[in-house]
């Protein structure tokens, strides 16, 4: 099972390669079934792998790709323990979906595109993570890239999501020229790929401090692209254009948590730099309160969750930043679970409601539909970090591992982060379940496809902080003879109770704004105007980027034009009509005279003998 | 002890032995059926005969080198590889005329299989020989019956045409390639490739040096003809295009291969001591990379303008004739490698590319291009096909074109010759252009009738080997690379035998 685990990416790219096949003949239910089966045997095989696989470096298979010289590039497969708790969250949150999007999908014309596309992404993010490779992780990087832009614009004809899927592209572009770099700077600098021989070579001392700062820096800015953090942020809150079970998968589980996995897979580099170290902390820190300020004022439930997201991103980079190696992974197993279901709850409020996304205009839907309700309680309260929900572990985790390392401000950051969460999480729930129903119509049911996936998620929200209290088996499973420390030992006592009652305060807080309304939101509002006005525009760094950066580029590019229609256009057309007078020329030659044939041949022999002449005598 | 005939072991030319009585049989079975006797099996048993001397011929791999009557006939490795490409070549040819010549179209069906057959027996010499007379019989027994089978379709003015002006234009080659062969024996006295190794060089040596260019010179020439390199390329496009479309498949494809083989042996095995005395760098080299560059450039510019897919293709593979000759100009490391490879790409996509227009010749009963218009609506698989193999024509990654291409450049590069790198590239972008034409025709043209094209299983299952070998040789170029790094190249340099010296 193990050493043949390369098949596991392969099933959902048969799938998707049916899918494609089968194109629009099929019904949705075949199509579904396809995409489903195909995933649900990968994360089968997944759950196979990961009770047998070993610790340290775990099993490594590779097939010669291409020799250059001396330099072999190969294509193959790593699983250690990282890569195999990544299989199975990707394997196990697509399944979910794809099970989910059966419902939400029902009627779309395009509907088995959509499997294939779910099904494509699926292949890459899971070929991503066995990579053994940096140029193969970069190909397959690329790759869920592509997928995530064919799925944010997955509803073409609307304006915003083709203009949201182009935004998505080109800002994680500008991480992923960063980890280009990073990916030749390392392979020059130690004459390999693999990922093990970069790190072993970083470890070894044969590669100076400085370069190793300068390649963690460059693959950190590739996280921060496809990551979604601080500067590169903006592009996560519009994707939520996309259909929300691609929300779900791509834009809060799996492919945006890649980023955070990169760093994790590449950890022993940043190690070695204290630079890398502190800047992966302080931008971590950073986003996550930055974008959970931003997430206290958003009226878009989606939206509200896709700051979340980025704010929750920036918490597992923080750990990581801080040496919480496993600190950070377990977050990201968590928020794989509770972000997922959180964002399917979201998907089934929104086709309950009629595909009505702004939550002034829901409210009441509790009584309605308690399922859903109970469901998406149990995320915000995992979320905001209550016991006995895993995020309260994992988070408590992450918060320790800033406080061990001595940096102080970066838990300061990320206590206050967490009272955000709860509030806006809970401002959230209540505008949507509590109160009374604000919107026009009347909602209609959520069918129990869309329902179970849900449960499933809800049951991990709840159990998955077990993996690691208590005993912290998680993290000694995962550092096991990887030589990364496992763990930071036990928390202080009042850790657990400051977190727990600043994440109390900020659900009270919630609860007395939109339910006992005797805190009145309009008061705060009106007390600093500037400050809601800068929170609601997202600190106006969309507008900041459309200044600083487009408006200087629309500028060059009214010069480059100019530049282009008389300077480069005038070669090309030089150019072309070269080309096209060497094929006219060649063209009246062939005049079918085999007369001028032979005569041609001649010239060339003449010429050869005056180039041998030539030759011989110069 | 001199060797007697009987001493030889003749199971080693099986695969010869075969081809020649498959041919023998057909042709005595074709006097002996009756006129209006379907011979369509004819085809089957051709390709069987090939698969059987394929098989024969790839059980030998491994084996030591062997000779018989003083290197007239070899089997070492080159001889095996380059044999093993020409009889997939010609069993791909038989697959595609099996369907695709018909009945009513060709009256002499019969000619055509055992003619085929011949042309692959002399194909198949050219390959295996050591002396520049076998090699020559192996040359023209190529030469004539493709003469013959590209003027087959005897009632059709363009058949006529090409066919005519083939004999001329091959005649022309054939004296030069004789020519320079007499200039050979004169200074030599023998016809044995590596006796004339050894007394070329005392020729040169003792004041005859501009005798010995002269012959290498006047072989080149013919060699041009034969491999389709400018300016020695003015047949190529309208015997292309006349030809009937599984003959120019042939041509382009195996016959190329074969000339391949033979220019190789002549002139690796021959004048190998020019590059060793540096004058092959200062002379030779400097005008095959001319040529070659002029290839490339006449071909892609000429393929600009033309409206026949076959007249385009045509151009197309003078245009692979220039990049297959960098290799051999500057004499890299990784000559035999990156030739062959380039070879065996160049016969997997140009079989494909052939097979689709025969179908839509057969489809719209022209070759012009438009037919291509709205193919992927009529036929999407097709379409796909085809824009897998315009794709690797046009050296896109990853495509079995574009590593072969790239072991050219990195040939060309590693042995610093920038200029013919430049040109490769520069003219590979110009490439581009009429190959996407045709995908713009197959995916943004409207289609001249909606009814869908139906592809019957024969033409098919051509599309599919052509997918297979193109996308496989691009995905994983290590396997085929390795298992060409393998073989034995340089056993084809050394002889097994002093030999008889010439009379």
């Amino acid at each position: 099972m193990l050493a043949n685990a390369w098949v596991i990416p392969l099933l959902p790219l048969a799938a998707f390669v049916l899918l494609l096949a089968g194109g629009r003949r099929w019904k949705e239910g075949v199509a579904a079934w396809v995409g489903s089966i195909a995933v649900l045997a990968a994360c089968v095989w997944s759950l196979g792998v990961l009770a047998v696989v070993p610790g340290g470096t775990g099993r490594k298979m590779e097939i010669p790709w291409l020799s250059l010289g001396d330099t072999v590039i190969t294509m193959g497969m790593e699983v250690n323990r990282l890569n195999a708790l990544m299989l199975l969250i990707v394997s196990l949150v697509s399944f979910l979906v794809h099970v989910y999007s059966r419902g939400y999908m029902r009627g779309d014309e395009r509907f088995s595109v959509f499997y294939a596309y779910l099904a494509l992404f699926t292949f890459s993010m899971l070929g991503l993570v066995i990579s053994p490779n940096l140029l193969q992780f970069y190909i397959f990087w690329e790759l869920v890239g592509v997928c995530s832009f064919l799925l944010i614009g997955y509803w073409y004809y609307k304006p915003e999501a083709k203009a949201a899927a182009k935004k998505a592209f080109i800002l994680t572009r500008i991480g992923d020229v960063g980890l280009f770099i990073a990916v030749i700077l390392a392979f020059w600098h130690t004459g390999t790929l693999e990922i093990s021989g970069v790190i072993q070579a970083v470890q070894d001392g044969k590669v100076e401090a400085g370069i190793v700062t300068l390649i963690a820096l460059l693959i950190f800015a590739g996280a921060v692209g496809k990551s979604g953090q601080f500067p590169l942020h903006t592009w996560l809150p519009d994707a939520m254009e996309g259909p929300t079970p691609v929300s779900a998968l791509i834009h809060a589980a799996t492919m945006v948590a890649a980023g955070v996995y990169l760093v994790a897979r590449t950890f022993p580099l940043f190690e070695a730099s204290p630079v890398a170290m502190d800047t992966v902390a302080y931008v971590g820190a950073f986003t996550a309160l930055f974008a959970a300020s931003i997430g206290l004022v958003q009226n878009d439930i989606k939206r509200v969750l896709a700051y979340s997201t980025v704010s929750q991103l920036g918490y597992m980079m923080l750990a990581l930043g801080s040496a919480g190696y496993t600190a950070g992974v377990f977050h990201l197993m968590t928020h794989a679970f509770f972000k997922a279901l959180l964002f399917l709850g979201a998907g089934a409020v929104i086709v309950a409601l009629h595909h009505e996304q702004d939550i002034r205009r829901m409210g009441g839907l509790w009584n309605r539909h308690k399922g859903a309700g109970v469901l998406f309680l149990i995320g915000c309260l995992a979320i905001s970090g209550i016991p006995p929900f895993s995020g309260f572990f994992s988070k408590e985790e992450v918060l320790l591992s800033a406080w061990q390392d001595g940096r102080w401000g970066v838990f300061a950051v990320g206590v206050l982060a967490s009272f955000f969460t709860a509030f806006y999480m809970f401002r959230l729930f209540f505008l949507v379940f509590a109160g009374e129903y604000r919107g026009k119509g009347q909602p209609g049911p959520v069918s129990s496809g869309m329902m179970w996936p849900m449960g499933v998620l809800a049951a991990l929200a709840l159990l998955a902080g077990f993996a690691e209290f208590p005993g912290g088996w998680l993290s000694h499973w995962l550092t096991e003879e990887t030589g990364i420390p496992a763990g930071h030992g036990s928390a202080p006592v009042w850790l657990p109770l400051l977190t727990v009652s600043i994440a109390a305060a900020g659900i009270a807080l919630a609860w007395g704004m939109y339910v006992k309304q005797s805190v009145s939101p309009e008061q705060w509002r009106a007390r600093a105007p500037w400050g809601y006005r800068v929170l609601l525009h997202k600190y106006y760094v969309d507008e900041g980027y459309a200044a600083v950066i487009a408006l200087p580029y629309k500028g060059l590019s009214i010069f480059l034009r100019g530049f282009d229609r008389y300077v480069v256009e005038g070669l090309v057309r030089l150019a072309t009509a070269a080309v096209q007078t060497a094929a006219r020329v060649s063209t009246r030659l062939q005049n079918g005279q085999v007369q001028t044939y032979a005569l041609i041949s001649v010239i060339g022999l003449v010429l050869l003998m005056i180039g041998l002449a030539a030759g011989r005598l110069f | 002890m001199e060797k007697v005939l009987l001493d030889y072991d003749w199971t080693v030319m099986a695969p010869e032995i075969i081809i020649a009585a498959a041919a023998a049989l057909l042709s005595l079975a074709d006097l002996f059926l009756r006129e209006n006797t379907d011979r369509r099996f004819f085809s089957w048993f051709s390709l069987a005969a090939v698969i059987a001397a394929i098989f024969f011929t790839v059980s030998r791999f491994g084996q030591q080198p062997y000779e018989i009557l003083g290197d007239t006939y070899r089997v070492d490795d080159f001889a095996l590889a380059f044999k093993t490409a020409v009889l997939s070549g010609v069993g791909l040819v038989f697959l595609l005329s099996a369907w695709g010549v018909r009945q009513e179209e060709i009256r002499f069906r019969g000619e055509y299989d055992y003619l085929l057959l011949a042309a692959a027996l002399g194909a198949m010499i050219m390959t295996s020989s050591a002396d520049l007379i076998t090699l020559f019989v192996g040359l023209e027994l190529l030469s004539i019956s493709s003469y013959i089978l590209a003027g087959i379709h005897r009632e059709r003015y363009a058949s006529n045409e090409a066919a005519w002006k083939y004999v001329v234009q091959g005649g022309v080659a054939s004296a030069f390639i004789l020519y320079g062969m007499s200039f050979v024996y004169g200074l030599t006295g023998s016809t044995n490739l590596y006796t004339i190794q050894q007394r070329l060089v005392e020729a040169y040596q003792t004041g005859y040096d501009a005798f010995v260019l002269l012959s290498l010179f006047l072989m080149l020439l013919g060699f041009g003809f034969k491999i389709a390199s400018a300016p020695f390329h003015m047949w190529v496009p309208d015997v292309y295009q006349g030809a009937p479309t599984p003959v120019t498949s042939f041509l382009a494809v195996v016959s190329k291969t074969a000339a391949f083989a033979l220019v190789l042996r002549i002139v690796l095995v021959g004048y190998i001591f020019l590059y060793q005395m540096q004058i092959w760098q200062q002379v030779v080299e400097p005008v095959l990379l001319v040529l070659a560059g002029l290839s490339m450039v006449i071909g892609n510019t000429a393929a600009l303008h033309q409206t026949d897919t076959k007249r385009l293709l045509a151009y197309s593979s003078v245009a692979h004739a220039g990049y297959l000759l960098v290799p051999l100009s500057t004499l890299g490391a990784v000559l035999f490698e990156s030739t062959f490879y380039y070879l065996i790409a160049y016969l997997v996509m140009t079989m494909g590319a052939f097979t689709v227009a025969a179908l839509l010749e057969r489809e719209a009963g022209h070759g012009n291009i438009s037919g291509f218009a709205g193919l992927s609506r009529r036929s999407p698989g097709t379409a796909a096909a085809m824009t897998v193999f315009l794709l690797s024509l046009a050296g896109i990654p990853v495509t079995a074109g574009f590593f072969g291409k790239f072991y050219i450049l990195m040939n060309a590069l590693s042995t610093q010759h920038f200029w013919i790198a430049g040109i490769m590239v520069g003219t590979t972008v110009i490439s581009y252009y009429y190959y996407f034409g045709i995908i713009r025709q197959m995916y943004f043209r409207p289609p001249a009738s909606k009814d869908r094209m139906r592809v019957p299983m024969v033409p098919a299952l051509l599309l599919v080997i052509g997918i297979l070998g193109t996308v496989g040789l691009g995905v994983v170029p290590e396997w085929a690379v390795h298992w060409i790094g393998d073989l034995q190249w340089m056993s084809a340099l050394t002889p097994l035998n002093a030999g008889p010296p010439g009379p």
